[in-house]
């Protein structure tokens, strides 16, 4: 049951994900979806838009296959308010119709707002409820809550009307192939994890880079901001699995408890307010200004469609966090997050230390380049390892070389899309890849003192021309370590 | 001399700036297919008017041994959305608007891998942004002074050379080796003229520079420059003491068939007969396969340049 089908969401990732999920004959034969929006339409009107969802992001030969179809003849749809108690009856009757009460996923892809009303509604019509041999799961869009006050008032209502283990806290990023690979990279191999500690890796870079300015996402995007709508989620999940200590086993509690001990050793996150470096802060905050972008120019952040012309809206944050631990005491993570920038991309790369002993500088007159190891998440999803190798010829002369893994080239076909991972694993019940409510609350306790520094101080904020990566004052806070981020 | 992108990369396809890479791994993949393919080790930057982009472009598609390089060639004009080009690993942005120089190639260059900025000409002030982005610029400009004048400025933050420079390497060297002879190190301030033969005085003033910045020489120390040959920028160099009944003269210049280059010492205790010495590669494509193998700042460059600048 999809709570917001005629949504961007659904169509451009629910519907395609379902169709590729049913191609790769991932589904069960009595498999329905059931969208629910408040705009009034009919099945046929709903399979419609199956069909030029499909059309429009599975590709034009999907649209009229023998697939798509069949799954078009079980997809049914329901109007309505979801406020209203008599949709909920309408959903339970249309449930038995269909034969489909043995497992329910629900999926809110809704405004956040209107969270709390549907699971209290799915709670107070016995919809939270599963028969004797069935189940019933919700998925949740983030953001999940503004603060650390919302997401714990969220969490107490679902755990209301719903257990932990039915709540499945959407981050699409999760559900990349290369962050899945993460785990079997580190923890299927005995090679890398001796090396995976401060004794061997100097730091971590973290970078999602996105070309694409705020869109048709102003009205929220303006409440949000960069660290709410990257940092808190996506990049910290992606930092705990890079810094969690080896799981017991491959289950979801086992994996989650580890990434969880990873966050919970993150030292407190300060800033001064201005979002600049000065006076110890770990975050810095910066605005679009115009630029030039993808081969074109765009507008400066305040003059997009929908903001504020005097938004003190951040669309670029950098943090440096610490880990108080054994293995990464002394080894900063540096993240960093922005609209307008040069390239889409989202990479983690661990950066080594130099060899203890430089027996090549006479030679080459030169400090060797640090190993470094690029994990590529998107958009050409892959592992990269850089190392120092002689130049042919009859001079000691020695240069940076890349030898690289990509998904594409290796395995070919198509990868799965994020969203096709997840639904499958949320109706399989495996949770691994989706945030537990205590992550969440943590996540947004580290960086609720940012938030309200920068609240307290919300005049002028740094800025950068689109297509640069980033303000001055992140490579401040980069120098000011004696480090650089990296070229990409 | 070329006139437009399709001139530089005959052979390449017109494409939008978000299909550039696109193109160019189907490019890498087509070229693959009578060799093996080669990973890229670096991105070289060649900037300049379009007239002067050709040569580069032509050096760029044929580097051997340093490694297949990603190679961009931006022209300026005034141009926010310019068509690119694209032919195997190169592309061409044709008249570019140079305030969105740097986002290009931040938008273009390797991620990782180290970039090579050649500087062939265009508005100073141009270069802070590219330099930023560069781990090594190369100017070649063909009027240096103005660049020069701004490279100066960037020493801190990046590592520079100049194509002149590099042209110069054996010139150099064998004005070095001449100090390792014990009387001539003796005699060092003794020189007081220094007269060079050259068709492009740049290269002679950068030479002077250096030799000013790495020797103390007396007050009313001298330089002549006298025209040389047209291909060569540098025809002869003569450091000398004129003061002295036996004139003491240090003497570097082409052989025969200028492809080496022969030297000629007379001080006070010490005469030697002629030495011979290749001149290397001085094609574009040497010199910039050359510039692609060194990594360290130039320290020498740097001072000689600052002299030069510091001295007009």
């Amino acid at each position: 049951m999809i709570f917001g089908a005629s949504g961007d969401l659904t169509r451009r990732k629910l519907l395609p994900a379902v169709y590729r999920l049913s191609r790769r004959g991932r589904l069960p034969a009595q498999f329905a979806v059931i969208g629910i929006a408040r705009s009034q339409m009919d099945d046929e009107a709903f399979r419609t838009q199956f069909r030029e969802s499909l059309r429009e992001f599975a590709g034009p030969e999907a649209a009229g296959d023998e697939i798509a179809e069949s799954l078009a003849s079980r997809m049914y749809y329901v109007a309505g308010e979801t406020d209203d108690p008599a949709l909920h009856q309408r959903l339970q009757a249309r449930l038995t119709d269909i034969d489909g009460a043995e497992g329910v996923l629900y999926y809110l892809a809704i405004p956040p707002t209107v969270y709390s009303t549907v699971i209290e509604q799915l709670g107070a019509s016995g919809l939270a409820e599963a028969p004797a041999r069935g189940w019933r799961r919700i998925i949740v869009e983030k953001p999940f809550g503004t603060d650390l006050d919302s997401a714990r008032a969220l969490n107490r209502l679902a755990h209301q009307h719903f257990d932990e283990d039915q709540v499945y806290r959407i981050d699409h990023y999760l559900g990349k192939e290369t962050v899945q690979n993460l785990l079997v990279f580190r923890f299927g191999n005995g090679m890398f994890e001796p090396v995976w500690n401060r004794r061997y890796i100097d730091h971590v870079q973290i970078t999602a880079a996105e070309t694409v300015g705020v869109e048709h996402r102003a009205a929220y995007y303006e409440g949000a901001g960069a660290l709410r709508d990257m940092v808190q989620n996506h990049l910290m999940q992606v930092l705990s699995l890079v810094a969690m200590e080896p799981p017991i086993a491959f289950t979801a509690e086992s994996v989650r408890d580890r990434k969880m001990d990873a966050l919970l050793a993150v030292q407190p996150l300060t800033s001064n307010g201005d979002g600049k470096t000065s006076g110890g802060s770990h975050v810095v905050r910066a605005q679009y200004r115009a630029g030039w972008v993808s081969g074109a120019e765009v507008p400066g952040y305040r003059a997009e469609k929908g903001v504020n012309a005097a938004s003190g809206t951040e669309t670029y944050a950098a943090v440096r966090v610490n880990l108080d631990n054994w293995r990464w005491a002394g080894v900063p993570f540096y993240l960093r997050t922005g609209k307008r920038l040069p390239k889409r991309t989202t990479e983690i790369s661990i950066q080594f230390r130099r060899p203890p002993l430089e027996i090549f500088r006479r030679a080459s007159q030169v400090s060797v380049a640090p190993n470094l190891l690029v994990v590529n998440v998107q958009p050409d999803e892959g592992i990269s390892l850089r190392f120092e190798t002689k130049l042919p010829g009859t001079r000691m002369q020695i240069a940076p070389v890349m030898m690289n893994f990509r998904y594409g080239t290796t395995f070919g076909g198509e990868v799965p899309e994020a969203y096709e991972t997840l639904l499958l694993d949320a109706m399989l019940g495996d949770a691994t890849l989706f945030a537990r409510h205590d992550f969440v609350e943590t996540s947004w306790a580290l960086i609720g003192p940012v938030l309200d520094a920068w609240r307290a101080q919300p005049g002028d904020i740094p800025t950068y021309e689109a297509g640069e990566w980033g303000p001055p004052e992140a490579d401040e806070m980069m120098a000011q370590d004696g480090r650089r981020w990296r070229s990409l | 001399m070329s006139s437009s992108p399709s001139e530089l990369l005959p052979a390449g396809a017109d494409v939008s700036f978000n299909k550039i890479g696109e193109a160019m791994a189907r490019g890498s993949c087509q070229d693959s297919g009578a060799t093996p393919m080669r990973a890229l080790v670096a991105t070289v930057v060649a900037v300049g008017p379009i007239d002067r982009l050709g040569a580069a472009a032509e050096a760029l598609q044929s580097l051997g041994d340093a490694g297949t390089v990603r190679g961009i060639l931006i022209s300026e004009g005034d141009n926010p959305a310019p068509p690119a080009r694209v032919a195997g690993n190169t592309v061409a942005l044709h008249g570019l608007k140079p305030s969105f120089f740097n986002n290009a190639v931040a938008a273009l260059r390797l991620s990782s891998l180290p970039t090579l900025v050649w500087w062939r000409g265009g508005r100073p002030d141009t270069l802070d942004g590219l330099a930023d982005l560069a781990d090594r610029v190369v100017l070649d400009d063909s009027r240096p002074e103005p660049i020069w004048s701004r490279a100066v400025t960037l020493f801190e933050d990046s590592a520079f050379s100049d194509l002149r420079w590099a042209r110069l390497t054996q010139w150099r060297a064998l004005m070095a080796h001449f100090f390792d002879i014990p009387e001539v190190l003796a005699a060092a301030a003794d020189f007081s003229r220094l007269s060079i033969a050259a068709s492009d005085p740049m290269s002679a003033r950068l030479f002077a520079a250096w030799l000013r910045s790495s020797i103390q020489f007396r007050d009313g120390f001298t330089m002549d420059m006298a025209d040389g040959s047209e291909g060569t920028p540098i025809d002869e160099i003569r450091l000398e003491d004129p003061r002295t009944e036996l004139v003491q003269k240090l003497v570097i210049r082409f052989a025969a068939h200028r492809t080496c280059l022969e030297t000629e010492v007379s001080v006070r205790g010490h005469r030697s007969a002629s030495r011979l010495v290749s001149l290397g590669d001085q094609t574009l494509t040497g010199l910039i396969t050359e510039e692609l193998r060194i990594r360290a700042r130039d320290a020498a460059f740097e001072r000689a340049l600052i002299h030069l600048v510091s001295d007009k």
